[in-house]
Parts: C-alpha cells; sequence; structure tokens
C-alpha cells in the first residue's frame, strides 16, 4: 500500500532540506518548518481528525513515523554541522603556542637557608632536635664556659667582634650548646645552627657566616660513633660514593678534636680544582665534648661522653654550589638568588 | 713557621723525604701549609777561584771598575766580566758557566760586554736567591772545594716546611720540638742537642746578680755572662740557617739567641753587659709613669701590670716581650749578660696585646715556654757566643727559681680510651708513644701512669693522654661505628624555625625572593632613617668598617640596601624580603641573653610588580602590594586577623612617609608596620623610584593566639547578593564603613567584599565611589526577597547616617 502523498512529499522536502542545511540555525529552521508548532507534519497531525475514521490508525502511524526519522536525521545532522561549526570557530581562533605561558614566577628561598635545611633534614632523621640562641652572647658562653682560658692565645682563633668588656657577637654557635647543655640532662641529641660572627674578610671568609654545629651526650658515646655518625651525614649531603678522613686538630672545648674532609665529590678523589688537587675538602671541625665543658655545664665526665661537630654553611654551599665568592650570598643580586630558585 | 728539613734531621734520624715527613705531620695534627725546596731555579753553579784580574774594561756610570777575571775550575778556566768591588785574585766564589739557570729562570750564556766576551757569571747573594746583599759577589772560604756545586756546598739543597702550630702546642714551636714529634710518629730515634759550656775561671756570680721581686709573673730567670767578645758577622753556615728559616742575619751575638730560639723554642735576650747598672738585674712591674724606650726605637709608655726587666735605675726590657735600646748589643758589646727565663703566659700576651708588640718571644712565651728546659737553651746559646765571639763563658748560672713547679703525673686506663674512643692500641704502643712523646711511664699498676715532661703544659688530665696516644697512634684507625641504644626522643625544633620556614615558603611561592643581609649597618644611615638615640643601639667596639659598625635595629636598613645593590646592577624590580634578628639593649625580659633580640620578617617592593610580558600591562608597585604581602605572610604564620591602624602625623617610624603607612596591631600592640619609604630616606640610599616597606615581628606573632583551623558546616540552603554602592567624602576610609556595618551584628550577613574604588571626574572632586558585594545567607532557610531587601535597607539607613554618603543604584 503506498504513503499518504502529502506525508512523503513533506518528508522527501524535509530530508532534502536538512541535507541541503549549511549551519546548526539552518538546520533549526527547517525543523521549525516541519516540527515546529505549526510546522508542516504537525498540521498534518492536527488535521488527524478530517481524515476518514478507517484510515485514522494507519495515516497517524504514517504520520508519526515520519516525524521520529526527521527527528533521527536532525540529530545525526546536527551532530556533524556542530561539530564543523566548532572546527571553523576554532580555526577562526588560530593560538601560538610557542607563546611563553602565563608566569607564575617563582621566588627563591636563599641558598644558605637551603643548604642549612637540608642539613637541618638529615640530621632530623637521624634523631636530632634543633636549638637557637642568641647572637649577642657573653665572654662566658661563647669562650669560658667552652674551656677558652682567659688571656689565652687560643681566643686568637677566633677573631671576635666585641660589644662591651664582657658581651661579643657570637664567634660559633657553640655557645647554645652550652644553654642547652645547662637546661637539660643527657642523653642530648641536638644540632644548632645559626649566624657567627669573626672579624674576617675576604673572598672566602665573610665577618657574617653561618653554622651548623652538632651535640650528641649520653652514656654510651664514642668517637667512632662520631665518625659513623659525620661518614653518614657525608653521603646524605654528597653523594653515596664520598669517604671521610679524619685529622688530628685543637679546639678548646672538644678533645681528642679532629677535622673531618670529605673526599672530593668534584674530582671522586682524584684531584681537581675544586679541592684545590689534594682529593679532599676540609669541611667539618669535631671532637669529644672536652671533660671541661661537660663539668661546666653539670655533666659528669665519668658518667657520660659526648661529641659534637661544626660546619660552615657558606663553605659547603660554596662546594656544592661551585660559588668562589662569599660576598656573593650577603649582596643579595636577584640575579644571583633566582638561580637558586626551585 | 719554618723548618728546615736539614737542621731536623739533625735531631731526628730518618731517611723519610721531606714530603713523606710532612704526612706524618699533617695526620697528627701539625698543620703543612706548604713544602718548597730553599733555592728554587738555581742549578750548574759551581765554587770558582779568580785566578787574575786580566784587564780593567772601564768605569760604568755608577763608577764601578768593570774587569775581566780569570776564573778557575779544576781542569779549565773562563774569562768573566764582573763589575763587583770586591773580586780581588784568590776569591773563592759562585761561578755561573753558561748553561747554568739563576732563580727567576735566568739561563746564562756567554755573551759580549762592551765587545769583550763573558764566559758565564760570579754572582751576588741576590742573583743566587740566597739572600739581599747585591753589593758585592759571594765571598766563599779559602778551602771550598774549587768545582763542586755550590747548592750542596753551602747546604743549600734543602726543603722548607711552612708548618701551623695550633695554640695549644707551645713544646711544637721549634726544631727540636718538630723532630721529637717526627721521632715518636716514625719510631725513628730522637736526638736531644748535645751541650756541654767550656766555662772559665771568674764565677758568674761575682759579676752579676739577679732578683725576682714579682715571682709570679716570673717565676724563673736564669743567667749567664759571657766575656772577651768580638761582635762581627756570623759564619755562613749559621748566617745561611737563620736565612733559611726566614730570619735576618744581624751579628754573631744576636744571631745565636735568634738560633736557639728557634733550634730549642726558648726566647733568650742578650744585653750589653757592661749598660747594666751595677751588673744587677731587677725583675718587677713596671712603676707608675714609667717608660722604656724599646729596640724598635719607640718610646713606650707602660702600666703597672707590665713585668720590667730593670737595673737598680731603670728597666731595661720589657720582660718576655722587647729588650731595650739603650741595652742592646752593638759592634762594640764585649760582655753580654745573656737572659733565659719564664715569664707567665697570661701576662706576657696581656702585655703584648696592649703594647702592640708582637714578637717571636712573646708569641712563645704566652703559649707558654719551657720552665725546665731554659737551662739547656741558656747553655746552648751562651757556648756558640763564646765559640762565635771568640769570648768565655763565666763559671756558673745565675738561676732564680724560687718555687720549682712540680711535673704533674696523669693517670691514664685503657677502658678510658676504650670509652672514649671506640678502640684502643695495645698497651705496649700506649707506653711506647708516651715515652717518644718525653713522659715517664710507670706501667707497674694497675692504671698507667704518666710523667708530663715540663715542655707540655697542655697535659693536665687523662683524656689529653687519650687524645695523645690515638693522635700518634692514627686517627685513620679509630672504627666507624653508630651511637647504639638510647631513649627514643621526638625531634623537635624552636616555634622560631617553624615560623621562619612557613613564611619563607609562603612569600617565595608568592613569588618574593630571600635575602640575608648584614647584621652591622651604617650608622650615618640610621640617623637618615630616624635613629637619633645612640643608647639605643649596640655598636660594635671594632668594627670592620664604619659602615659595618652598628646592629641593625631593624632590618629596613638592610633591605634597603639590597634595592640599591640591584638598582646599581640595572636591576630596578625588586620583591624581596629578609626573615633575621634585630638588636636592642637588654630589657628585664631577656634573662641572662645580654642583648634584646627579636625575629622580624622584613619585605621591600620597588619598580615593576612583573616583568615585562606579552600578556599584561606593566604596573608599578604599590603600597597596596606591600600590604598584601604582609597579611600572606601572618596568614602562613598562622595569626589571626590583625588590626591595620593608618600613622597619624607624627606617629610611625620616621622611614616611612607621613601618611603613608600603618600599624598593624594586636590586642593594641603593634606587631608590624608598612608603608612606602620616605623620600628623604630614598634619597639616603639613592633610590629614584619609589619603595615600600613591610616589617613584621615574628617574635611578637609567636606570642599571640594561634589561629587554629575548625570546621564551619557548609551553607545548606542559597545565598543571595547585592551590592552596595556609596559615594563618600575622600577623607572617609573603606576601613571606616566597613566597621560600621560590622559594628551592626547581623547574623545573616555573611560576608562583605569590597570590589570597586573609583576616584575621578565622574563623581567630582573630594569624593570617592566605594562599592561592596554583600552576602545574606542563613543556616536554616531560604533568605526571602523580603528579608533581605529589609537588611539591606537598614545597612543603607545605617551609612546614610554615619558618613555624609550618597548611595547609588540601592
Amino acid at each position: 500500500m503506498a504513503g499518504d502523498p502529502r506525508v512523503q512529499d513533506i518528508l522527501d522536502r524535509a530530508l532534502a532540506d536538512i541535507a541541503g542545511a549549511r549551519s546548526t540555525s539552518a538546520l533549526e529552521q527547517v525543523r521549525v518548518r516541519v516540527l515546529g508548532r505549526s510546522g508542516e507534519l504537525t498540521a498534518l497531525l492536527r488535521g488527524l481528525g478530517k481524515v476518514p475514521a478507517a484510515d485514522r490508525p494507519r495515516f497517524g502511524q504514517e504520520v508519526n513515523r515520519a516525524k521520529e526519522d526527521l527527528e533521527a536525521e536532525l540529530a545525526a545532522r546536527l551532530v556533524a554541522l556542530k561539530a564543523e561549526e566548532h572546527r571553523q570557530a576554532l580555526q577562526a581562533q588560530r593560538l601560538d603556542l610557542t607563546l611563553p605561558g602565563r608566569a607564575i614566577p617563582p621566588g627563591a628561598v636563599h641558598p644558605l637557608v637551603q643548604v642549612q635545611d637540608e642539613i637541618i633534614e638529615i640530621f632530623g632523621g637521624l634523631g636530632f632536635s634543633v636549638a637557637e640562641g642568641p647572637e649577642v652572647e657573653t665572654d662566658y658562653y661563647n669562650f669560658a664556659a667552652l674551656n677558652f682560658p682567659d688571656d689565652h692565645p687560643a681566643r686568637d682563633m677566633q677573631d671576635t667582634f666585641h660589644l662591651s668588656a664582657d658581651t661579643l657577637l657570637r664567634t660559633h654557635t657553640s655557645p647554645v650548646q652550652i644553654r642547652t647543655m645547662k637546661a637539660q640532662r643527657p642523653p642530648v641529641r641536638y644540632i644548632f645552627p645559626g649566624k657567627t660572627y669573626r672579624r674576617d674578610a675576604d673572598t672566602t671568609h665573610s665577618p657574617m657566616f653561618h653554622q651548623v654545629e652538632g651535640l650528641a651526650v649520653d652514656t654510651n658515646i664514642s668517637m667512632g660513633d662520631l665518625k659513623g655518625t659525620l661518614e653518614l651525614f657525608a653521603r646524605e649531603m654528597f653523594g653515596p660514593g664520598v669517604s671521610i678522613r679524619f685529622r688530628p686538630s685543637f679546639f678548646p672545648f672538644t678533645e681528642p678534636s679532629a677535622e673531618v674532609d670529605v673526599s672530593c665529590f668534584g674530582c671522586g678523589g682524584s684531584g681537581c680544582r675544586l679541592c684545590k688537587q689534594s682529593g679532599w675538602l676540609e669541611i667539618l671541625g669535631s671532637g669529644m665534648v672536652h671533660p671541661n665543658v661537660l663539668r661546666n655545664v653539670g655533666y659528669d665526665p665519668e658518667q657520660v661522653t659526648g661529641w659534637a661537630f661544626g660546619m660552615g654553611v657558606e663553605r659547603v654551599a660554596m662546594l656544592k654550589y661551585r660559588i668562589d665568592d662569599i660576598r656573593l650570598f650577603f649582596e643579595n643580586d636577584l640575579r644571583f638568588l633566582g638561580q637558586f630558585a626551585s | 713557621m719554618k723548618i728546615s728539613y736539614r737542621w731536623l734531621l739533625e735531631f731526628v734520624e730518618t731517611d723519610l723525604p721531606p714530603a713523606q715527613i710532612a704526612d706524618r705531620l699533617v695526620n697528627a695534627g701539625i698543620e703543612v701549609a706548604s713544602l718548597s725546596p730553599l733555592v728554587e731555579g738555581l742549578s750548574g753553579v759551581v765554587v770558582g777561584e779568580i785566578e787574575a784580574i786580566e784587564r780593567d774594561l772601564g768605569v760604568t756610570a755608577a763608577g764601578h771598575h768593570i774587569r775581566l777575571c780569570r776564573v778557575a775550575v779544576p781542569g779549565k778556566t773562563f774569562s768573566v766580566i764582573c763589575g763587583a768591588p770586591n773580586a780581588a785574585p784568590g776569591l773563592r766564589t759562585a761561578f755561573a758557566p753558561p748553561g747554568a739557570t739563576l732563580p727567576g729562570g735566568r739561563a746564562v750564556k756567554a755573551a759580549k760586554i762592551r765587545g769583550t766576551v763573558s764566559e758565564g757569571l760570579l754572582c751576588s747573594e741576590k742573583e743566587l736567591g740566597i739572600g739581599d746583599d747585591e753589593d758585592g759577589i759571594l765571598e766563599l772560604a779559602a778551602d771550598a772545594p774549587l768545582g763542586a756545586a755550590l747548592i750542596q756546598y753551602l747546604g743549600l739543597d734543602d726543603t722548607i716546611l711552612e708548618i701551623e702550630i695550633t695554640p695549644n702546642r707551645p713544646d711544637a714551636l721549634s726544631i727540636v720540638g718538630v723532630a721529637r714529634e717526627v721521632a715518636a710518629l716514625t719510631r725513628a730515634p730522637f736526638r736531644f742537642p748535645q751541650i756541654t759550656v767550656r766555662e772559665g775561671e771568674t764565677e758568674a756570680a761575682s759579676l752579676a746578680a739577679v732578683e725576682i721581686l714579682d715571682p709570679d709573673l716570673c717565676p724563673r730567670y736564669a743567667a749567664r755572662v759571657i766575656g772577651g767578645l768580638t761582635v762581627k758577622p756570623s759564619p755562613p753556615w749559621l748566617a745561611q740557617r737563620l736565612r733559611a728559616v726566614g730570619l735576618r742575619p744581624i751579628n754573631n751575638l744576636v744571631d745565636v739567641t735568634n738560633y736557639v730560639l728557634w733550634e730549642m723554642g726558648q726566647p733568650l735576650h742578650a744585653f750589653d753587659y757592661d749598660t747594666i747598672a751595677e751588673h744587677g738585674i731587677v725583675v718587677r712591674r713596671a712603676r707608675p709613669g714609667e717608660r722604656l724606650r724599646t729596640l724598635d726605637g719607640q718610646d713606650r709608655a707602660l702600666s703597672s701590670d707590665m713585668l720590667m726587666i730593670c737595673d737598680p735605675e731603670r728597666s731595661v726590657a720589657v720582660g718576655g716581650v722587647m729588650g731595650g735600646g739603650a741595652t742592646e748589643v752593638t759592634p762594640t758589646t764585649t760582655t753580654v749578660l745573656l737572659e733565659s727565663a719564664y715569664f707567665n703566659p697570661g701576662s706576657v700576651r696581656r702585655t703584648s696585646r696592649a703594647l702592640g708588640l708582637h714578637t717571636d718571644a712573646a708569641y712563645r712565651f704566652e703559649r707558654g715556654a719551657d720552665i725546665e728546659g731554659l737551662r739547656e737553651a741558656l747553655d746552648r746559646a751562651a757556648q756558640l757566643m763564646a765559640d762565635l765571639g771568640g769570648g768565655t763563658v763565666a763559671r756558673g748560672v745565675i738561676d732564680v727559681y724560687p718555687s720549682p713547679r712540680p711535673r704533674p703525673r696523669v693517670t691514664l686506663r685503657r677502658a678510658r680510651i676504650e670509652r672514649v674512643i671506640g678502640a684502643c692500641p695495645p698497651q705496649e704502643e700506649i707506653v711506647r708513644i708516651l715515652q717518644t712523646l718525653g713522659f715517664a711511664v710507670d706501667d707497674s699498676g694497675e692504671e698507667l701512669q704518666a710523667v708530663v715532661p715540663s715542655f707540655r703544659r697542655d697535659i693536665v688530665q687523662e683524656d689529653d693522654l687519650v687524645e695523645e696516644v690515638i693522635r700518634v697512634w692514627g686517627y685513620d684507625k679509630i672504627p666507624s661505628t653508630l651511637p647504639r641504644g638510647g631513649q627514643l626522643r621526638p625531634v623537635s625544633h624552636p616555634p622560631d624555625l617553624l615560623i621562619s620556614r612557613a613564611v619563607t615558603r609562603a612569600l617565595t611561592d608568592a613569588g618574593l625572593s630571600q635575602a640575608i643581609t648584614y647584621a652591622f649597618v651604617d650608622p650615618g644611615r640610621l640617623k637618615a632613617m630616624g635613629w637619633d638615640a645612640p643608647e639605643s643601639l649596640i655598636a660594635l667596639q671594632n668594627p670592620i668598617s664604619i659602615e659595618r659598625s652598628v646592629l641593625r635595629p631593624a632590618l629596613a636598613p638592610g633591605l634597603l640596601e639590597v634595592v640599591a645593590l640591584n638598582a646599581s646592577h640595572q636591576i630596578p624590580d625588586v620583591r624581596a624580603f629578609e626573615i633575621g634578628h634585630t638588636f636592642a639593649p637588654r630589657r628585664e625580659e631577656d634573662g641572662d641573653r645580654p642583648a634584646h633580640e627579636e625575629l622580624w620578617l622584613g619585605v621591600i617592593m620597588t619598580g615593576q610588580r612583573a616583568p615585562r610580558v606579552w600578556h599584561a600591562s606593566r604596573e608599578r608597585v604599590d603600597v597596596y602590594d606591600i600590604k598584601g604581602a604582609a597579611e600572606l605572610a601572618l596568614h602562613a604564620a598562622g595569626t589571626k586577623p590583625v588590626e591595620v591602624v593608618p600613622y597619624e602625623a607624627g606617629q610611625g617610624p620616621r622611614y616611612l612617609e607621613q601618611g603613608r603607612g600603618a600599624a598593624l596591631l594586636s590586642g593594641g600592640r603593634e606587631v608590624g608596620r608598612f608603608g612606602e619609604v620616605a623620600l628623604a630616606v630614598r634619597e639616603a640610599f639613592d633610590l629614584p623610584a619609589p619603595v615600600f616597606l613591610a616589617e613584621l615581628s615574628l617574635t611578637a606573632l609567636l606570642a599571640l593566639p594561634r589561629e587554629t583551623i575548625q570546621y564551619q558546616p557548609l551553607p545548606r540552603f542559597p545565598a543571595v547578593q547585592r551590592d552596595l554602592a556609596l559615594v563618600v567624602p575622600a577623607e572617609v576610609t573603606a576601613g571606616e564603613v566597613e566597621a560600621v556595618i560590622r559594628g551592626m551584628k547581623l547574623p545573616l550577613l555573611r560576608q562583605l567584599t569590597l570590589f570597586d574604588v573609583y576616584e575621578g571626574d565622574q563623581i567630582g572632586a573630594g569624593r570617592r565611589s566605594l562599592a561592596w558585594s554583600l552576602t545574606y545567607q542563613a543556616p536554616d532557610r531560604t533568605l526571602t526577597d523580603r528579608e533581605v531587601n529589609e537588611l539591606h535597607a537598614r545597612i543603607v539607613a545605617e551609612i546614610g547616617r554615619r558618613f555624609r554618603a550618597e548611595v547609588r543604584g540601592a
């Protein structure tokens, strides 16, 4: 049975127009014309009452099928046209993806703070707490309690800035060791970061510089433990391949005392500019806490022993970053600081 | 200190080369700074004799005759031109034939001078690099072997070790002392110098007397008298030794004192005996107003705590520091009173510093000389003087030593070594080490006893011996272990460190760079910034320079220097901060801390807000940037919101521009501030562009209650937004308006956000427009339009009543 010619006609024209629509708005016009409230197909449905009763179900089915077909066609065509229109829109607004991104410029943590934090971090992992203390100190905390006798040339080892007869800028962070030990009983495991001052200025000495010192006091602690701990530190800080070497030295507050060299991480120990061809880098001073110092803080050297070490943060940073002039740290040229942004 | 390898070998029997000796010393705690041949670049120079002067070639401009000499070496003669006035037939001298090289890389060749060929060169000390004399050619002994290599003949085939001795080891400040170390380190035999004195008939005690009035500063004073002397230059071997270690030869008597000082470490002083009144030495403190002209020609004012060597009439030397000019050895001296004494180290140090006289003698005395060894040094020097000056040593020593110092005995337990070191050498090794270092060891009992030699003042307790044993045994034998057992304790960080880290992270993430500036600043600049009360500042007594002479009372001066430095490096845009201590005189709350230190944050900004980029227009930073940074830091520090109170005229620090700064208050206390830097200050730092500064006391923030995060239930009912746009007189601040609105305490008003500020033609001069977005919300229901309208109208009415405000679009 042939379909109703009016339905077929609407369907044919609408399909042709859908196929021919060049934009989503043209497609919408087609939809409105055919399926809208007063569209051609809608009108046919409205006129269903006028169709003879016998033909009504078939005619109704026919119109509805045509409507479904058209809706499917419209939907499919709409997807295609939207995609095309999006493509054209993108093409219209061309991008230059080589342009620099909208920068979120990073600031830089000062390299000395970075190195200091790294040292704190490593010793934190080994169970060392952090303590700080004043930068203006008394002669007692900076020297006398640390076994520097009055009028002794050992005091010349640390050229001191004096503020008055009895007060000075601390020449090392060791006074914080005294303050910490006086405030608590052993066991003690601390590191002491901070600013220190000595009257000395050239490309490798700054009148203000930074130290990190460490201290461990317990009932059963030896110079061997000092060596092992510093070895561990050196490998964390400078790489798993480095080794360390102890050389006898003299500090009034330790006995025995040792200078600690780390095998040069620039050349692996064969000699280079960094280590001045020696294969070793002098990094730390250390030793067993002098019995007089333990007595000065009220500890009994027969009951407890301890070790201490100290290093210059600038020295470590200069080696690590190959910086050859210590003054760069305190000039704060932004081109210098910016190199340490992360 | 310079050590001659050859000289060293006189006292230690070793064939180890210098480099290996240096290595052993370094590994035992004696730093060797350098190792170098005594004479560098000298080769091929031999002993030659001027057989005859062949011809005079004329006179130079300087008036010297130039002569052609016939120089002989075994089996050959050379014609050599020489201008030295001392060139004479029969003289044996240094001859550099063609092919020889002289220091500085100078190669000797046959050369034509004034038309005559010279086959080589006769050399002066200076040309050979072995001394300063350039007035004539080197004069050698008549029996100097012809043709012998000069370096070997003069003993110049030597190596100089430049060593650094730590202040605890004055005993190693001598050739003998280093030799003792080398012996202990290498197990080579140590040979103490053989000293014998051939004394004359006359008793020294009949020739001179010594009296010590202040034995606390001079516990021992010994002297000898040597007569019949002739002052003359030292023989070449002695002069050469002194030069090798960097000392200048003067004459035979003075040189002997220096020689023995270097060899044995004991400073000696030679007085011209005939200049000492009554030939009597009195050792006493200086008298009030006393003065002395020292050897260096300076007239010195003395203070009464200085120890003087005197005769009955006057002082003749500063004890242990320097002799006096009036009693020094001169070319006419024939009799010497030779002093060998022990002076109190602290006293010598104070005196030498007070007088600014840092002599070799003072250097040793302040570290501690050998109170027992001074007799041997005296004998050695006396005999050498007699030998070299053709004189006689008087019989006996005048030795005043009222209370001989006992040698301490120190116990050493193996268990102690084990405990301190974590290892212990075998017992016989411990005994050997101590013995070779000069200790008398008694190992018969349970515990080893060591008698400390008089030259080791640094050894007083057991751990001192532990160090000695381990140092010589070898630090490389210390095991590498890790601390065992012990209690577990939580690792703690001080609040200062934690707040610094939090603020640093926030500010660097926001693009600011962290600076570290010197803690000492320029008082001139401080004055320009408004610090005009010196009593509020702490000054250094011995600054590096006046620009770094006062401890910073604030971070502002250092940060302004950062801007200035970058400006001078063509970097006009700066956004930086510093966290550090400021310093002020001690306050009650500081306890046993000698100054008042506070941890501060300083932030500084100048120039453009962002670098020049394609996606943004360039804008200068302004005061709101610096305020934003301060707010970010406060937030990072975990501080509850603080009050911002603009400074009234005359308030606030002088380095902030009037009316362009505000205080940050918490609980009425100023915890910080921000603002624009005053023009006068900018000019003092030479900064052309506006600069903005914020300062926050992190110490003060730490004392404030902390903002703890507490969860608020999320609103379940919709919010309603209304805008409030006002035109107000220009002097009305946004803060005042907000304070009024907040003061109404409307619980349904959840948020108040200023979103627009306008001043300009559209609203006329003297007025500004401010616009807020207000968010209304109820926790338990959806607000009706009517409710919101009513609330909003109340706010508008209140604002209208309080300010001459015109509400727009309400």
